[in-house]
């Protein structure tokens, strides 16, 4: 049995034993090589499942959004490696409780699918430390390598041309597991932190802002570059600042679920006398 | 141009009730004002703003038979109401409308008239009802119930004691239940139930209702009981609103554009619209 | 014999256009983003694209337009309203569908109170469109009544020659006409083949989402909630949408000065309708969606005798969870009657 149909047996047994209330995996999508979020909350709808190396979406931003886990029921959800990363954060930040999600872990490897062992985030206490120590894609790699060699005003003027594309639809916010804030703060209008304008200063400030809110929580999973619809590529901002982080505070996002998130954490005998 | 306010004068502010202001403000240009004149009616609204801020919504509570300057009643709680609660007498504050359409007053001529609001919305409610006093040859019975959460939260205190006074207007006056204080003689009761026990007669009437969303649910109940006709009875829809003039495209309830349709319509007219979109 | 437009004129054509005070706007490439941008030569077009990814909407409608710059005193403020620039321009090679949408857009901007920022732009434009000579998976014009060649919204029509190397011109308003009139020279009198249009699928029945949408029992339906349930509510679809013309008007500034501004906004946005007392008339996601739909092809049908969508199907093309208008309508048509 390949592990699409057996993903989708288990699933159809989580949901008719009542074990799960829902399982969030991927569907067929509008083209062929598309895949699009499925919610499947009977065993029929389980048959709808697809996994293939097309499922490339980290589907944890489901977990925190509308307030799906606060019943207290477990839910199921089909995970990359970058998803559990996530998922990692996202328990580490207490936004979602390790023992309400199952998951069905894969991994995508020269467009092969292969089954992640474990059912529980405890299980994959050895990816954390794989993950931490694997060579990001060459393709990000190089191309902050790129931007490195251009130097701080080459590097400027590159995000101002980037950033000048920005149109505030908000898209990377909405498909990232980490921007789970119920008012985000450029929503704040009273003070008026950040303006709402999509001008070369409001596009400035909003994507600085959720770079910053980012370092250190970031799982490098590129939902935001992938829903940018006017392709800023985003995931070197964040790659930059989780580089940044390492080297600062030898910190991994999303290593474990047991982390203290790095710059929400404080020590008695921190180093730096101006934050006690 | 379509988007440039009037800037306006502020003449006085008064306190309400607790958040609650109204803000007297006359136009610094005669030909503002000659606008204004020939086209607001009663039941219209307008934007009301200070640069710096923003602009927001609400009634002109001044009746369309008193056009020498606009007042507007407000409660504190956004950013535009926050800032434009902090202004005085002679600062000046923005004004752009008025905008929507109006209560059909002369379709009342003849007719006997029943105001109910509750809380904040006796300013829209009161433009009507002074629209009509100014003429009040033209009309029946007027009877007026006015409610609110406390005796604190009743606004235009000094007409209510007008209305009071004066032979020709039946008012009724409540609080809710705990809002009253030792001295109130008036009604305690929410305003629905206060509404059936002075059951006004639905012959030759016309209600005007207005007030939060809950109220009007079940005010509209009552008004059924006593026999009112849907057709007969008028309220007013808010709804969030940028541009006032039917392109920012949030104000609609379905296919009905509260600014330009609205914000004045039946209880007919609101019953067809989607209850979700409300 | 039919009016041609060769492919190797078109630099003189910019040339000439140029002379006659335009300014020339055209598919471009630019920082990994397509989109209209000015040229001064016809190598900087994209004139292969299916289609930009930004619409021509931006240059009538741009994602932020001040309205009003003001300065406060303690006594006094000044105003002043702020006007878009006077500026001749033309845009070449709009795709019939961005076409239609601003044509789409016009009565919205005019009924009872005129939006000068938007007409202003329109009647300094004069709109060239190329008809399509490829479509893919996510064009749906001819399922919302148009087509790859269609001329609505275009002032001037060129089909592109089977050959490839030119375009035959038709010029289809008053604007367009004289518009060829200032390269009448470049011109040639030729017989030549338009190249065949692409083949774009019905992907609904769009008088049945119509008929559907109108029934009030389906306003509650729960095919609302179902089928908008992966919407993540970022705004991009409405943001890429030729003709989505929701706005938000917003003062940015220090205590002093400032300027007023009308701002690109969306339905999807959860504070769009949101009022001050935290009532929200449509606080779910679903209902959000449902307001797209009807908005597009019921209410705005209702209030102008046209639907809000042109088929460019970016709505589907960039979503982040490959939803968009055509999955929706598709899932109606099929609904059981």
């Amino acid at each position: 049995m390949g592990i699409q149909e057996q993903y989708r047996s288990e699933a159809a047994e989580l949901l008719s034993s009542g074990e799960v209330k829902l399982v969030i995996g991927f569907g067929a999508g509008s083209t062929a090589d598309r895949r699009r979020p499925l919610f499947a909350r009977t065993p029929e709808e389980s048959e709808k499942l697809v996994l293939d190396q097309n499922c490339i979406a980290n589907l944890t931003t489901y977990l925190v959004a509308g307030g799906l886990l606060t019943d207290g029921k477990k839910v199921a959800v089909f995970l990359k490696p970058d998803g559990i990363r996530s998922l990692n954060i996202l328990i580490a930040e207490s936004q979602v409780k390790a023992e309400q999600v199952v998951i069905f872990g894969f991994a995508i490897e020269n467009n092969e699918v292969t089954p992640l062992e474990g059912r529980s985030i405890s299980d994959f206490a050895k990816l954390g430390e794989k993950l931490r120590t694997a060579t990001p894609p060459p393709s990000v790699q190089e191309e902050a390598e790129r931007l490195e060699a251009m130097g701080s005003s080459g590097r400027f003027e590159y995000w101002k041309e980037q950033f000048s594309k920005c149109i505030k639809c908000y898209a990377c916010r909405q498909a990232c597991p980490m921007c789970y804030c119920r008012r985000c703060i450029v929503d704040v209008n009273q003070p008026q932190w950040v303006s709402t304008s999509s001008h070369t200063l409001g596009n400035f400030e909003w994507n600085l802002v959720r770079a910053f809110h980012l370092a250190g929580r970031c799982a490098a999973c590129g939902a935001c570059d992938r829903a940018c619809p006017v392709n800023i590529p985003l995931r070197l901002i964040n790659y930059r600042m989780g580089k940044e982080v390492k080297e600062a505070f030898d910190y991994f996002a999303g290593e474990s679920s047991d982390q203290n998130p790095v710059l929400a954490s404080f020590r008695q005998d921190d180093p730096e006398t101006f934050i006690l | 141009m379509i988007y440039t306010p009037f800037p306006m004068r502020v003449v006085s502010k008064r306190e309400e009730a607790p958040g609650v202001r109204t803000l007297k403000l006359e136009f610094v240009r005669q030909e503002d004002h000659e606008f204004f004149k020939a086209n607001y009616r009663t039941g219209m609204f307008g934007l009301y703003g200070l640069f710096g801020e923003g602009e927001s919504t609400f009634c002109v509570a001044s009746p369309e038979t008193r056009k020498d300057a606009i007042e507007c009643t407000f409660r504190q709680s956004g950013r535009v109401t926050s800032m434009l609660s902090g202004v005085d007498a002679g600062d000046l504050v923005t004004f752009r409308g008025p905008y929507g359409n109006c209560f059909p007053i002369e379709q009342f001529y003849g007719k006997n008239l029943l105001f109910i609001a509750g809380g904040i919305a006796l300013p829209p409610t009161r433009s009507v009802i002074w629209s009509c006093l100014d003429r009040r040859e033209k009309f029946g019975r007027v009877t007026i119930v006015y409610g609110a959460r406390t005796v604190a939260d009743l606004v235009y205190k000094h007409e209510l004691d007008d209305w009071k006074k004066r032979d020709d207007v039946n008012l009724v006056l409540t609080v809710d239940p705990g809002g009253e204080t030792p001295d109130w003689t008036d009604h305690v009761g929410f305003v629905p139930t206060v509404l059936e026990q002075a059951a006004p007669s639905p012959d030759n009437t016309i209600a005007v209702l207005c007030g939060p969303p809950i109220m009007i649910k079940f005010t509209l109940i009552s008004l059924q009981k006593l026999g009112f006709d849907q057709e007969n009875v008028y309220t007013t829809l808010e709804n969030r609103m940028k541009c006032g003039v039917g392109k920012c495209g949030r104000c609609n309830v379905g296919s009905v554009y509260i600014c330009k349709e609205g914000p004045v319509f039946t209880a007919a007219e609101v019953s067809r619209m989607p209850e979700g979109d409300l | 014999m039919t009016r041609i437009l060769p492919k190797n004129k078109l630099d003189d054509c910019i040339a000439a256009w140029q002379k006659a005070g335009f300014s020339v706007l055209a598919p471009v490439q630019r920082h990994g983003m397509s989109s209209f941008g000015e040229v001064q030569k016809a190598s900087e077009m994209a004139l292969d694209l299916i289609l930009t990814e930004r619409t021509i909407k931006d240059h009538f409608f741009p994602q932020t337009e001040p309205l009003i710059k003001y300065k406060i005193s303690k006594h006094d403020i000044d105003s002043e309203t702020m006007t878009p620039p006077e500026r001749k321009r033309i845009f070449f090679g709009v795709r019939p569908c961005d076409a239609s949408g601003l044509e789409i857009d016009d009565p919205l901007f005019g009924w009872d109170y005129k939006d000068d920022y938007w007409f202003r732009r329109r009647e300094n434009s004069v709109i060239v469109s190329i008809a399509c000579s490829e479509a893919d998976d996510f064009c749906m014009c001819t399922s919302v009544k148009l087509s790859p060649d269609s001329t609505r919204g275009a002032d001037v029509m060129l089909r592109p020659l089977s050959g490839g190397n030119g375009w035959q011109v038709e010029a289809i308003s008053e604007r367009g006409t004289a518009l060829c009139d200032t390269v009448s020279s470049l011109l040639q009198e030729e017989t030549a083949q338009a190249a065949p249009l692409p083949r774009v699928d019905g992907k609904f029945d769009v008088e049945k989402v119509m008929e559907w949408l109108a029934d009030k029992e389906n306003f509650e339906s729960r095919f609302w909630k179902d089928i908008s349930m992966r919407c993540i509510g970022c705004g991009s679809c409405t943001f890429l949408c030729p003709t989505c013309h929701c706005f938000d008007i917003q003062d940015e500034g220090d205590t002093y000065q400032g300027i007023r501004r009308k701002n690109w906004d969306s339905c999807s946005f959860a504070l769009f309708t949101m009022h001050t007392s935290g009532h929200n008339p449509r606080n779910a996601q679903s209902t959000r969606w449902r307001q797209r739909i009807m908005h597009k092809f019921n209410y705005y049908q209702g209030k102008f005798g046209v639907n809000s969508c042109s088929g460019c199907g970016r709505c589907t093309r960039q979503c982040p969870v490959d939803m968009g208008i055509t999955e929706t309508l598709q899932a109606i048509t099929n609904l059981p009657r």
